[in-house]
């Protein structure tokens, strides 16, 4: 009923993604939507169904029997198995109505003929037990055995495949038919039950129609299981046709015996057939591309198993089973259509088509389904178009954890909505030109001389990887339009506006990087996939592949891997190489398909915290109970090495165990633990000192050797305080408080220590002034004044605070305005160490009143002044008085050479005499041609510009007169 | 005009008020000629720099006292830039090398080197070295005292060094054997009130001797902050009476109450508070070995004889942990802990004695 409502529901949904089958496309008829449809392994099924049937001859073919009947005898009136074939009949018409359930049984179809040719021969045999003759009497003597040779008349080699369960003899058979067909529509089997009955009213049920000793007329031998061999009465055709003309008789007579008329029937059935010829064409058609593929140049159909057991070894599972179409697809449908329904949107832009009519559809259907469920996970789809008729947001973002077929995702709805698929990942180059280049070339060209005229969707794998630089080139290509948008329509040939889809596929969605396309995009999370879901699907996997798995095992194995898909096909072929069979032991002690996950720190620590709850172990076989293996109890996850085991690897894959251990810190005391005598608590603080001293050791000599202890620390704590109820984790933050509320201290008392006197200076340091001497200079600092005007002050009181100014500014302290929040104006001290001082929970110091601190302020001023002053005055002192414009420039007195007197004049002196001579005579020169012009010419010129000397030279004034 | 810490000190080795053989010793040290590296240590408050700077004075001359503050840039192999302060006259430098933590070596090798390689030039009318002055050397890592070992040699001819430090268990043994240790304790109680008198006579006050007991009693043998509290006490109230109130750092009433809580009740959720409080004190720049001592000197007072060597033992083995350690807070908490555990059995016990 579901799938009716479902599909009235999207029938336009469904519509749209009919009619955009693009040449990939190779869906074709009534199909499900998301049933496998693998091309390879189908070819097996058949021929395995076809070992089975040789096997058991006699029943399967009793189906194509059937089918005969149908060919034969079709114009006349069926009469006794009517009954029967109404029965596949009605199994076909559900077949059109609901085309999933045809189409997923059909690989289990083979299966349960198989079974149910268990059952009937072990009816048969039975029946066969008590053997009666009795040939010609009875009238529904149609039953299928004596035709069955004759099976192949039409070549119809598929009729294996057809299913119908024709069940020949069952003999209840009221009972059971109803029993068939009421799932389907009762109303109709009720009326049919009674057709039923009326005819079997005159059938004579212990007639024995298979005999054990050779019966004396014409009989067909057989030969069962056992080994037994059977007879069967054979009839002559002219009395069979006159029986079934009578049954038809019968049949008319009967009003309404079947529902459908036999004309329809066939044409339904001939339909059916026909439809699973072109089935099988498609099927071989495509076996036979892939072969060329594969570069074996054997198209020949022959060829083809042996090829396909080459690929079998060869390809990887995860490739070959990959969804080859949109009703492939595993994932999440309301994620998928979201992100088509996206695609859509682009359709006026790139195609050129409307988009409109989708639209109005869409509008229609909200209305409808206003309340359904679907439509709470597409929220962000906004249906408005921009101003150049383009969806909103731009960029789709697909997020979520590896495994869960994201890309795949991506490329089939993109190749469904028809275009070409351009894609970006990890392995390429992703530095800001490379991107930049791609991006452009994708959204903004086109093949011309390729075959493919469809246009580019741009998919860029795995962004999160992407430095912050190239997203921003993505977002800066988004933007755009916005900026130049009156002048992009005119200017076309720019062409800047992103034209094209593009899809964005990262694992974390809260990458840094990623943060501002987060705003802009389409943001799509995969919910991960259902272990069941895939578990069944896997199933069917691995029956193609003729490895041995029941569905707990499978399911165990989908547990394993946090339901990876890839890795659990990966994992399966892994072990399909070695084994035939895939067993709970296998995956329970297999290493492979385990991913090293990174989680998140709130999600160990919550582990850690966390008692796993002793799981109702459903994967324990009866085979290990038995044989009471100890170490299946122990892979439980209650017991106390699987914990050990756990939390070890948690902690070891985090890698941040300084941050661990420092939650740990902060969140142990609050886990609740019967501890009366605080030994836990003593334990754990001696593994917080170990581990302490460890990560010392590590920093001071670089040397990681130890650091491999450090992750038992979270086991030390899990084991101690793990609860079913954990306590509420909060983010580690008060370390960091209290470590930057101590540089903050550091810092003001540093900067009070920069600017002291250094005859203060000298006797504190650090530690000196926060113990001993800040506390009682604050209370020192606060004397008693009287507030009235400080020329009134007592000598005393002018000393004191005289003596408080100085000990201010020795001190390096001060007292500044500043603006409180209230918006009063107050003084504080600058620096402000009363917070190194003060402490919360104590009793408040008394506090200068705002007169006070201001007055204090303003001769602290004064008293700088003074000194600066003071100083400054000194420095005066030292030079001459005579003010500046009175000072004139006195000529130095030429100073005699005096003879240098070398250190080593005794040694050296004739070289001394030598070198000294002509340095001598230069300097004589030096001085004296200058004081010769200055004597001559008292103004001359001289340009301390230009390149050459040429201009440099001196110019006497009389030159230029 | 300062306070009367500054103003009071002492500035000639004559005029040092307690132990006064001391500083007749050094006197004949520095006349003596013969002057050795000095080591010299004691707890806080003791008048190790006065000393220090008198000795200088004697050395020198009125000189030292002309003081000023430089800034020195260094840069590390590693190439990364330090700064630090240094006091110097024209005869010494003082530094502190531990302010740039742990690359004090490169302090150590530059600045020393830097200083001794000069040659005090008039060797006639001065002495032929200088003085490095380094404190808290207590406080050097290992690395920087390897260093100055071999530069305490070489440049024996040309500089002196004078360390200064509160205990020489931190110092490594090859540069306690290099200098000549001077211990400067603290002073008594008596001394203390002494001191206070005459303070107090020379600013022209009356002092009581029953506040200056008091006084003395809590600065606990700490000259520095005596003078300080006193000061603080003619401040807040003079003149002065006898049952005046001593108003405590903060930092000390804060640690006081952490203790008693602890006391109070032992449970994790007590636990927790009490890492509370303790972050306080640490992010108020109060040393975690001065919490340590703090919280055990409360603790004991409650403990009975037997448990006080166990509480002891273990406060000693959490210390020495938090010297090697990182993260101060883990080993305070571990110690609160511990005693907590120790405390409760012994409270059981004795709860268990009475039925």
């Amino acid at each position: 009923m579901d799938e009716d409502l479902f599909d009235l529901e999207y029938a336009d949904e469904l519509d749209a993604i009919d009619d955009e089958g693009g040449p990939d496309d190779e869906y074709g008829g009534p199909k499900s939507r998301r049933s496998l449809h693998f091309t390879t392994p189908k070819s097996k099924t058949s021929s395995n169904t076809d070992t089975t049937t040789s096997d058991s001859k006699k029943k399967t073919k009793v189906s194509s029997e059937v089918c005969d009947l149908n060919n034969s005898t079709l114009s006349a009136a069926l009469s006794q198995s009517q009954g029967e074939l109404n029965d596949t009949i009605l199994s076909e018409d559900e077949v059109d109505g609901t085309p999933v359930e045809a189409d997923q049984s059909v690989p289990d179809s083979a299966v349960r003929n198989g079974q149910q040719n268990k059952k009937r021969s072990a009816r048969d045999e039975d029946r066969l037990d008590n053997e009666v003759d009795d040939f010609f009497d009875s009238l529904p003597d149609l039953e299928p055995e004596p035709k069955r040779a004759r099976n192949s008349a039409h070549g119809r080699d598929d009729a294996d495949d057809w299913d119908g369960p024709p069940s020949p003899p069952r003999i209840p058979r009221s009972g059971r038919t109803s029993e068939h067909n009421r799932p389907h529509g009762s109303h109709r089997s009720e009326t049919l039950d009674d057709q039923q009955n009326r005819l079997l009213e005159g059938y004579d049920f212990e007639r024995r129609r298979v005999l054990r000793a050779i019966p004396d007329c014409d009989f067909v031998p057989a030969t069962s299981f056992e080994g037994e061999r059977v007879y069967m009465k054979l009839k002559d055709e002219t009395i069979l046709e006159r029986e079934i003309d009578g049954m038809g008789k019968l049949a008319r007579s009967s009003a309404s015996l079947l529902p459908v008329s036999i004309s329809a029937m066939r044409e339904h059935l001939e339909d059916e057939r026909h439809r699973e010829l072109l089935q099988e064409a498609q099927d071989l058609t495509q076996r036979v591309r892939r072969v060329h593929e594969d570069d074996t140049d054997q198209g020949v159909e022959d060829m083809e198993t042996e090829d396909q057991e080459n690929i079998t070894t060869e390809a990887l599972w995860v490739e070959r089973y990959t969804p080859k179409c949109y009703m492939d697809l595993l994932s999440e449908e309301a994620v998928n259509r979201m992100l088509l329904h996206w695609l859509k949107q682009w359709d006026y832009v790139v195609f050129d088509r409307d988009v409109p009519v989708v639209k109005d559809k869409q509008k229609v259907k909200d209305k409808d389904t206003s309340n359904n469920k679907w439509k709470k996970f597409q929220p962000e789809v906004s249906s408005e178009l921009d101003q150049f008729k383009r969806p909103v947001q731009k960029v789709a973002l697909l997020s979520g954890p590896p495994g869960l077929g994201k890309t795949t995702l991506a490329h089939i709805v993109a190749k469904h909505a028809g275009y070409n698929v351009v894609e970006i990942n990890a392995s390429d180059d992703r530095s800001v030109e490379a991107f930049t280049n791609k991006i452009e070339a994708a959204t903004q060209m086109r093949a011309v001389m390729g075959a493919d005229p469809r246009p580019n969707c741009l998919i860029i794998d795995e962004i999160d990887g992407a430095p912050q630089a190239a997203v921003n080139v993505l977002l800066n290509i988004l933007k755009r339009p916005e900026g130049a948008a009156g002048t992009t329509k005119r200017k076309k040939k720019e062409g800047d506006m992103l034209l094209r889809p593009v899809i964005c596929i990262c694992n974390d969605l809260y990458t840094p990087a990623l943060r501002l396309l987060r705003q802009q995009a389409l943001v799509m999370t995969f919910p991960p996939t259902e272990s069941t879901r895939l578990a069944s699907r896997l199933s069917e996997i691995v029956r193609q592949e003729e490895l041995k798995a029941d569905l707990n095992t499978l399911m165990a194995l989908c547990e394993r891997t946090d339901n990876d898909i890839r890795s659990c096909l990966n994992t399966l072929q892994f072990i399909r190489k070695r084994h035939k069979e895939l067993t709970l032991r296998t995956i329970q002690t297999m290493s492979v398909g385990q991913k090293d996950s990174h989680k998140s720190l709130f999600s160990v620590w919550k582990d850690i915290f966390t008692m796993p709850r002793p799981k109702r172990n459903r994967f324990v076989s009866i085979y290990d109970l038995t044989e009471g293996k100890s170490d299946s109890l122990q892979l439980n996850a209650a017991s106390p090495t699987a914990r050990f085991q756990h939390i070890l690897s948690l902690a070891q894959a985090t890698g941040e165990y300084e941050r661990v251990t420092q939650g740990l810190f902060e969140n142990y005391l609050e886990a609740k633990s019967k501890d009366p005598h605080l030994v836990g608590l003593n334990l754990s603080t001696d593994w917080l000192c170990f581990v302490d001293g460890i990560n010392q050791y590590t920093m001071h000599k670089q040397d990681y050797g130890l650091m491999r202890y450090v992750p038992f620390l979270p086991v030390a704590f899990h084991m101690m305080y793990a609860s079913f109820v954990p306590p509420r984790i909060s983010f580690p933050h008060v370390q960091f408080e209290a470590q930057q509320q101590m540089n903050k201290v550091t810092n003001l008392v540093a900067s009070m220590l920069t600017d002291m006197t250094p005859l203060v200076r000298k006797f504190v340091n650090l530690r000196t002034l926060t113990l001993d001497l800040l506390p009682p200079l604050l209370d020192i600092l606060q004397p008693t004044l009287r507030p009235v005007n400080t020329q009134l002050y007592s000598s005393r009181e002018k000393e004191e605070l005289a003596h408080l100014v100085h000990v201010m500014i020795n001190y390096n302290m001060t007292y500044r305005q500043e603006r409180s929040p209230e918006g009063q104006y107050i003084y504080v001290l600058d620096p402000n160490v009363e917070e190194v001082v003060r402490f919360s929970g104590l009793k408040q110091r008394r506090q200068l009143t705002y007169g006070a601190k201001q007055l204090i302020a303003r001769e602290i001023e004064l008293e700088k002044m003074r000194r600066n002053e003071a100083a400054n005055f000194s420095e005066l002192q030292t030079p001459s008085r005579i003010p500046n414009h009175k000072q004139s420039l006195e000529a130095k007195p030429v100073r005699e050479e005096k003879p240098r007197t070398n250190f080593f004049a005794g040694f050296t002196r004739k070289k001394r005499e030598q070198s000294t001579i002509p340095d001598e005579a230069q300097k004589e020169k030096k001085d004296k041609a200058p004081e010769k012009n200055v004597l001559d010419t008292v103004i001359w010129f001289h340009f301390k510009e230009g390149y050459s000397n040429a201009v440099r030279k001196n110019v006497k004034m009389q030159d230029l007169l | 005009m300062s306070l009367w810490v500054d103003k009071y000190r002492p500035t000639t080795l004559a005029k040092l008020d307690y132990h006064k053989d001391q500083a007749a010793h050094l006197k004949k040290l520095v006349q003596g000629g013969d002057f050795p590296h000095l080591l010299v240590y004691g707890p806080s408050g003791a008048g190790k720099k006065t000393r220090v700077m008198c000795t200088l004075r004697e050395l020198y001359g009125s000189g030292v006292e002309k003081l000023r503050i430089e800034h020195n840039n260094f840069t590390t192999p590693s190439n990364k830039k330090l700064e630090i302060v240094s006091i110097s006259s024209n005869y010494h430098i003082e530094v502190n090398p531990s302010d740039v933590g742990i690359q004090d070596r490169v302090v150590i090798q530059e600045l020393i080197k830097n200083v001794a390689q000069v040659n005090q030039l008039d060797s006639s009318t001065q002495k032929d070295f200088k003085v490095v002055v380094l404190t808290e050397v207590d406080r050097l890592s290992r690395d920087a005292q390897h260093a100055l070992r071999r530069t305490m040699e070489k440049y024996m001819s040309t500089c002196r060094l004078i360390l200064v430090c509160n205990s020489t268990s931190k110092v490594i043994p090859a540069i306690r054997s290099r200098c000549l240790g001077v211990r400067v304790a603290a002073p008594s109680a008596d001394e203390i009130v002494q001191m206070l008198q005459t303070v107090c006579k020379k600013e022209g006050l009356n002092l009581p001797s029953e506040l200056a007991r008091r006084i003395a009693d809590k600065s606990q043998g700490n000259l520095r902050r005596a003078l300080l509290m006193c000061e603080a006490c003619k401040v807040q109230q003079y003149p002065f009476s006898a049952d005046q109130d001593v108003s405590e750092p903060d930092w000390e009433v804060f640690l006081r109450d952490t203790a008693s809580m602890i006391v109070q009740e032992q449970s994790p959720r007590r636990l927790l508070e009490v890492r509370g409080r303790l972050y306080e004190l640490l992010s108020h720049c109060i040393p975690a070995d001065v919490i340590m001592k703090g919280l055990l000197q409360e603790l004991l007072q409650n403990c009975d004889g037997e448990l006080k060597t166990e509480v002891v033992q273990s406060a000693a083995h959490f210390e020495h942990r938090l010297q090697s350690g990182q993260k101060a807070i883990y080993h305070i908490e571990a110690f609160v802990a511990r005693f907590m555990a120790i405390y409760k059995r012994f409270l059981e016990e004795g709860i268990a004695d009475l039925f």
